[in-house]
């Protein structure tokens, strides 16, 4: 895991006895996971009566660390050595690697889940329903005779479920499955390396 | 035989072959699944060979047989001295698959070992994660949707997915050198604005969503900058031999003069070519005027148009600003009329305003001009008047020496011989000094130069040591993450090979064959001892006969009742001789029997009668085949 110059300075402030006291040192980390975890932005979230006497552009600037310094961390799906013995090298002291250890492993699902939910996801296919039918003739031609699948998939996507409905002829579903299947084999393929 | 048996079939199910998990010797062994060992033994081996050969027999008979007769060969190919056939693999006997097979196992290249032992860097790493992932998310079972519950762990379903979007942040940056902090210094609005009114980095973007996209860029941007930074130090700065910020100050200058260039060509190329675009010109040389960094405010005055220019630009642009959002308001209240009317009013007094104000700069411009002129010809004035002055004293003391002109003149050679061997002596005393200035200064310029060497020899050694602390950091980052790798990997060992178990066993074994081995030696001793016996005995027995023989024999002559003695002993050493050999026979033929004994039973595990009945079948299945096709010939 690497960290950039000002992140690493910044995080050496909020690790320095002398700047950070146990109150407000537990206080800005507390911040630093709420103001990253909760659905809106606060401006005043750094506005604690524990972190009042201290100079604010150091209050910002470890924040700021902090929140990189735990984005990066589940970025790398870190573990609690990973995160440690990085802490460690910041000069953070046993007992508040502790601290930040602990609070980091009980908000680990949902950090995951926030990081997790940039991006995009096609819809998952929950169900299908098909029906063989039969055209038997048109406007334009008497006798066309030909077997056909109509296949409905339901879907979800982000929760929203929504059917996808067409038509295809035999071939254009054995087409479409031998595709699925090919799909299984490689997923499979990719879990074999 | 359990032990080699074990080895055989865990090294035959890493080379790929599907053995199952009832099978624990290789007595048990299948026809099918010996062919299919060897054949992926051979791929392994021998991939150019292996990969014509196919894994599992064929239904017919004749393609079974071709199928063993082709393995044959390519197993003596691969170099297996034993015997070796069709028969090896359709009609299976123990001993012989077991040593074929073991030579097949020692043939296979040590690579697969090799290759785990070889550092794997972050991609593999990377890789194996991910192909973690994806066994685990295989192996959870598939579960219809109204079933699913929230704790399976289906964050991408429920929660709101959004878009990687960036927005910049602002961070209160910290100073670089104490240059920097004079500058910051003089900047106390900027430092009030971080201290006060900057929001903290969560609440700067603009929508909640964007701040963990925002704040990984910027990261990842530092992070990428510094690198880029490094490289191009160690690459070229370290041998311009500046200090870093001098280093950085010359390349800005440089990249600004050169986009300066370019868009002074490109304006002018422009404006000559379109003369009905007046837009791009004045835009442009405004951010040519940004671009010359510190510009002094003269130039800006001297370009009076385009000063007037930006200035009625942002002007106006400011006057829209505040009156958006009030005209915004208003509309809401939908008396926009008056409004606009008393808007354009004051539109209208603010560019009569400022038209006025660069009336009034302009004003201003031509009088200071004006005044320095006026200030110039002044001093002109005053330095013809002082030079005026200075004549004038000059011939006025000319004028008082003139009544007593020779003593004067007089005086005057002697003050001008005087100073003339004052300036000879000044001479003089100048070259005394000049040498050793003139020496001093070449000591100097030598030393600079050394100096020079040396410095640039010490760049050469900084970057030398430079490039060994990056390889050294890497080789240590590499091996810390070769050593975790090896931990987690010893960690998910399965703990059943155990190493020392085998030593143990391969100790005992060794121990077992020296006693053996000496209980050999021992009966050997004692065999060849009986020999020695037998011999001295044999050998006695002749001498004592060949004596007696002789005695008895002349006596013999003389006697007729030593003659029948003598036939009698005669006859008796015969029989004796026969009874021996008789001995012997039965020795040779008990022995005999014990070798077609074992020979018989090797048969016997042989699986003879089976195999031959099976060869049987085999037999009539090719007949028929051949019966088959030749019908279908003669149908053809």
């Amino acid at each position: 895991m690497e960290l950039s110059e000002s992140v690493q300075r910044g995080l050496r402030t909020l690790a320095n006895a002398s700047v950070f006291d146990g109150t407000s040192f537990q206080a800005l980390v507390d911040v630093s996971f709420w103001s990253l975890l909760s659905r809106q932005g606060d401006p005043a979230v750094l506005d604690q009566p524990e972190l009042k006497h201290i100079d604010q552009i150091l209050v910002k600037r470890a924040h700021t660390a902090a929140a990189t310094f735990i984005l990066e961390a589940v970025k790398h799906n870190a573990d609690s050595s990973t995160l440690s013995s990085c802490l460690e090298e910041l000069s953070f002291s046993a007992e508040r690697t502790e601290i930040i250890n602990g609070i980091y492993q009980t908000h680990k699902k949902e950090l995951d889940s926030l990081l997790a939910s940039i991006g995009r996801c096609p819809p998952r296919v929950n169900d299908v329903s098909w029906r063989l039918q039969y055209h038997m003739k048109n406007g334009h031609v008497d006798k066309v005779n030909e077997p056909f699948y109509s296949i409905s998939l339901s879907t979800e996507n982000e929760g929203a479920l929504e059917d996808i409905d067409f038509t295809c002829t035999v071939e254009q579903l054995q087409d479409l499955v031998g595709k699925l299947k090919d799909a299984a084999k490689s997923v499979e393929k990719a879990s074999q390396m | 035989m359990e032990e080699v048996d074990r080895i055989l079939i865990h090294t035959l199910k890493q080379t790929g072959t599907q053995v199952s998990e009832e099978i624990d010797s290789v007595k048990q062994f299948s026809s099918e699944l010996i062919v299919e060992a060897v054949v992926r033994c051979i791929r392994v081996i021998d991939p150019g060979l292996g990969s014509t050969l196919p894994t599992s027999i064929p239904p017919g008979m004749s393609a079974r047989f071709r199928v063993g007769m082709s393995l044959a060969q390519a197993c003596q190919d691969i170099g297996y001295k034993g015997e070796i056939g069709y028969q090896t693999f359709l009609y299976s006997n123990e001993p012989e698959i077991r040593s074929l097979l073991m030579f097949l196992v020692e043939k296979l290249p040590r690579e697969c070992a090799e290759a785990s032992d070889q550092p794997t860097g972050k991609l593999v790493v990377l890789q194996r994660l991910i192909t973690a992932a994806i066994k685990a998310q295989l192996s959870v079972p598939w579960l219809p949707s109204n079933c699913r519950l929230p704790l399976h762990g289906e964050t991408k379903s429920s929660a709101a997915l959004h878009s990687f979007r960036v927005q910049p942040l602002s961070l209160p940056h910290y100073t670089k050198g104490a240059g920097k902090m004079q500058l910051k210094g003089g900047f106390p609005p900027v430092k009030d604005y971080q201290q006060d009114i900057l929001p903290p980095v969560t609440a700067q973007p603009s929508s909640h969503a964007s701040v963990v996209a925002s704040i990984l860029e910027q990261h990842t941007a530092e992070l990428t900058a510094a690198q880029e930074w490094e490289n191009e130090w160690n690459s070229q700065g370290l041998l311009s031999r500046l200090t870093p910020q001098d280093y950085c100050s010359r390349k800005l200058s440089r990249l600004r003069k050169r986009i300066q260039e370019q868009l002074r060509s490109a304006a002018l190329a422009s404006s000559e070519s379109a003369n009905g675009c007046h837009y791009s010109t004045p835009d442009l040389s405004e951010l040519l005027q940004t671009f010359k960094s510190p510009a002094p405010p003269d130039i800006i005055l001297t370009k009076g148009t385009h000063f007037t220019h930006t200035q009625k630009y942002t002007f106006t642009r400011d006057v829209v600003a505040v009156t958006s959002p009030i005209s915004a308001g208003h509309q809401l209240e939908s008396d926009t009329q008056d409004h606009q009317q008393v808007l354009t009013c004051f539109q209208q007094q603010a560019q009569q305003l400022s038209s006025d104000v660069d009336q009034l700069i302009i004003d201003m411009k031509n009088m200071s001009v004006t005044h320095t002129q006026v200030l110039h010809e002044l001093k002109q004035r005053e330095q013809g008047n002082s030079e005026k002055e200075e004549k004038m004293q000059l011939k006025k003391k000319t004028i008082s020496l003139m009544p007593d002109a020779d003593k004067n003149l007089l005086q005057l050679q002697l003050l001008v011989e005087a100073s003339v061997k004052r300036v000879v002596n000044l001479a003089s005393q100048w070259e005394k000094h000049r040498a050793p200035l003139i020496d001093e200064h070449r000591r100097l310029k030598e030393l600079c130069s050394n100096q020079d060497l040396e410095s640039s020899r010490k760049l050469l050694e900084i970057k030398s040591l430079h490039d060994k602390i990056r390889v050294s950091t890497e080789e240590t980052k590499k091996k810390e993450e070769i050593y975790k790798q090896l931990v987690t990997e010893l960690e998910n060992l399965p703990q059943d090979a155990t190493r020392s178990a085998y030593t143990l066993r391969i100790l005992e074994i060794v121990s077992n064959i020296k006693k053996q081995k000496e209980e050999i030696t021992k009966i050997l001793s004692d065999t060849k001892q009986l020999q020695k016996e037998i011999n001295s005995l044999t050998g006695k027995l002749d001498r004592t006969f060949a004596v007696t023989d002789e005695m008895v024999f002349k006596d013999a002559k003389k006697d007729e009742s030593v003659r029948k003695s003598y036939k009698y002993l005669a006859a008796l050493h015969e029989n004796c001789n026969q009874l021996i050999q008789t001995i012997e026979d039965t020795g040779t033929i008990l022995r005999e029997i014990r070798d077609l004994e074992e020979q018989i039973e090797t048969e016997n595990d042989n699986k003879t009668v089976s195999n031959l009945e099976k060869i049987l079948d085999d037999y009539k299945d090719i007949r028929q085949e051949n019966s088959a096709l030749a019908a279908k010939v003669r149908e053809g």
